[in-house]
């Protein structure tokens, strides 16, 4: 059986289960005999104590000044906060509440409180105060226990979740992974467990009635599955991943921080392509300079409803926080051709490759497509945002779209919102795109060429029929003309000009795309390291060399043998 | 009565953290500091309700004390506002 759950801290894990912290709270919603008043009062102020002092236990553990010490120190302000000890006071004498039912009622209004502030960041702390009102729940009751010694090697460590200060007392060097039933990217558990590099896995709904202390599991933070009572093929399937995946990790780790730049001092800015914020998160230790392409569209497809402003605002945000000043390119929602969207009504097309899709959707779906860029452009207030429109074959559509964008700004003015600039930029997928460049740039920041949708366009050829592809294939004579073509007309406009389709994956034709004068290349991030490498370990001026061969071709088999 | 106002600089504003550092601040003068945001007031010296306030980036924040070291406190609080992040 697999459950899944959000990858924070890619790996594999092979171990027992440990259950932590069950917090089973008992919670008696009846009014308080008076006579009890003065005792709830007492109850409540040494639960504060207690709770306290067993942070501060805590904070002996871990190094001083640490960003750690610093939350926990937060946790103990907070209960000793004189405003937290009259209301609980107002709570159990005025409302006859028991001291229980008054944390809960104290924090939990709290929380929502803080859930409301429209900055995301401050706004995601909210459930670390529910965190620790039901720490605080738990003292009250007698029963806060976080006992560590249970323990042993290669455990796994289940929870509903885990405060910084209990991150804290865990024997990091016993737990093989950590999987919570609660969480995001950008909580703190998120945050430390990465930098203890151990495998975790949050938001993952796990049953915990379905397993036992001591079961086996298997956690799979790369795929993000836990594996409970795996079976024996299941088992050996993963044990050889994980050897692999460590094999090839360990071999390509030394290009991580290496600045992507070929022997003879040529640099190729390396960028990731990602369809999910999980993707996002681990992009950190890939050795990318940032995001290429944001396929923005896979955060519609599991969802039963499109997300608003504000939530698509905070998970922009999210994704800026989890690059650290490094650039995100945002590809607006490409909707149509191959994507089935759920939660949107699309037409039937006989023919949808050339129909209704990329920006041809979001121009006849208006409040979808501003929405979305409005949403962007209060982020790119908080960091270095590159906007993508899919599927722009010429200036109207362009034109349009420019339009949309000073209509949101406007709005965002009425509405008292903050933005940032944008540098804006299109996919080349068409032969027309790549025509009418030189009326499309003067209005552009970037271009980024899709290689997939613009072979099938150029060629004529499905790109899902099993039978052209071998005849029909992305490196040809027309294609590689037609990248030229479009590298040339960039180079005279001084724009950078990115390659973010498969074929920026294949290590083989690095050299090709790189001697063709592309600036930046965008590729999923299983095969980043890879191309890293390839690019660290060749030579410029053979690529170029290479490049200018390629171009003088006209067979497709004299380039297969080129590029072989 | 001393009053200042400043405009929050830290890109993700006062979280967690520097707040905590702020209410330690405040806490070592008698008088109690008020700091007024978006309309909504709280004591510098409660971290409870200075989360609420949403102290985020470009925000403009006011602060004032009455009573004896209310100036420094003002100064101090005021101080740590624009600095902290």
């Amino acid at each position: 059986m697999a459950v899944t759950g959000i990858v924070v801290s890619p790996g594999i894990a092979f171990g027992q289960a440990v259950h932590i912290n069950l917090h089973n709270q008992t919670v008696d919603y009846r009014l308080l005999p008076v006579a009890d008043i003065a005792k709830e009062c007492e109850k409540a102020t040494k639960a504060i104590r207690f709770l306290t002092s067993h942070l501060s236990h805590c904070q002996t553990q871990i190094e001083p000044d640490s960003e750690h010490f610093h939350l926990i120190d937060a946790d103990i302000m907070l209960l000793e906060d004189d405003d937290l000890a009259e209301q609980l006071k107002n709570y159990i004498t005025r409302f006859r509440f028991s001291a229980v039912v008054s944390v809960e009622r104290i924090f939990a209004q709290h929380a929502e409180e803080l859930a409301q502030l429209d900055d995301p960041y401050m706004a995601n702390r909210s459930n670390d105060v529910l965190c620790l009102g039901k720490r605080l729940m738990s003292a009250v009751n007698g029963t806060l226990q976080w006992d560590v010694s249970k323990l042993t090697d290669n455990s796994i460590l289940l929870a509903e979740d885990i405060t910084p200060a209990e991150f804290a007392t865990i024997p990091l060097n016993k737990i093989k992974g950590i999987v919570l039933q609660t969480g995001g990217l950008t909580s703190h558990t998120a945050i430390l467990a990465k930098a203890a590099g151990i495998p975790a896995l949050l938001s993952c709904q796990f049953n915990t009635h379905d397993i036992l202390d001591g079961s086996p599991l298997i956690l799979d933070a790369i795929s993000g599955e836990l594996h409970i009572n795996p079976a024996p093929d299941t088992q050996q399937l993963l044990q050889q991943k994980s050897e692999q995946e460590s094999k090839r990790r360990d071999a390509l780790l030394q290009y991580v921080d290496k600045p992507s730049v070929t022997r003879d001092g040529h640099p190729v800015c390396l960028l990731a392509n990602v369809s999910s914020m999980n993707d996002i998160t681990q992009i950190e230790h890939s050795g990318a300079a940032g995001i290429g392409l944001f396929r923005t569209e896979f955060l519609l497809m599991q969802v039963d409803s499109v997300p608003n402003e504000k939530q698509q605002y905070q998970q922009y945000c999210d994704a800026l926080h989890s690059l650290n000043g490094k650039v995100l390119t945002i590809r607006t929602f490409d909707i149509g051709a191959d994507k089935e969207i759920p939660c949107l009504s699309q037409q039937y097309e006989d023919n949808p490759a050339l129909g209704v899709r990329g920006i041809r959707y979001s121009l006849q779906h208006q409040t979808l497509f501003t929405t979305q860029i409005k949403a962007v452009l209060r982020a790119a207030n908080h960091g270095r945002i590159r906007l993508l429109f899919p599927m722009v074959n010429q200036i109207e559509e362009l034109e349009q779209a420019f339009e949309l964008i000073d209509w949101c700004k406007q709005q965002l003015v009425e509405e008292e919102k903050g933005f940032g600039e944008l540098n804006v930029g299109i996919m080349v997928e068409t032969p027309a795109a790549v025509l009418n460049l030189p009326h499309l740039l003067p209005k552009l920041d970037f271009i980024s060429i899709g290689s997939n949708d613009l072979t099938q366009y150029t060629l004529a050829a499905d790109r899902g029929n099993p039978e052209l592809v071998k005849d029909y294939p992305p490196v040809s004579p027309a294609m590689i003309r037609l990248i030229k073509m479009a590298v040339d007309t960039c180079k005279i406009h001084q724009i950078k000009v990115c390659l973010c389709g498969e074929l920026a994956s294949d290590t083989k034709l690095i050299s090709l795309l790189v001697g063709l004068g592309i600036d930046e290349l965008s590729v999923n991030t299983a095969s980043l390291l890879d191309v890293k490498a390839t690019i660290c370990n060749g030579q410029y001026q053979q690529f170029y060399r290479q490049a200018q061969q390629a171009l003088g071709f006209s067979h497709i088999e004299q380039l297969n043998q080129l590029f072989s | 009565m001393y009053e200042k106002t400043v405009t929050i600089i830290a890109p993700h504003g006062i979280h967690t953290r520097p707040a905590a550092l702020l209410v330690k601040a405040a806490k070592n003068f008698d008088c109690d500091v008020i700091v007024e945001c978006n309309g909504k007031q709280a004591s510098a010296k409660s971290l409870f309700k200075l989360q609420t306030l949403g102290l985020y980036q470009g925000q403009s924040v006011k602060i004032f004390a009455d009573g004896e070291q209310a100036e420094k406190a003002v100064e101090t609080v005021s101080e740590l506002l624009i600095t902290l992040s």
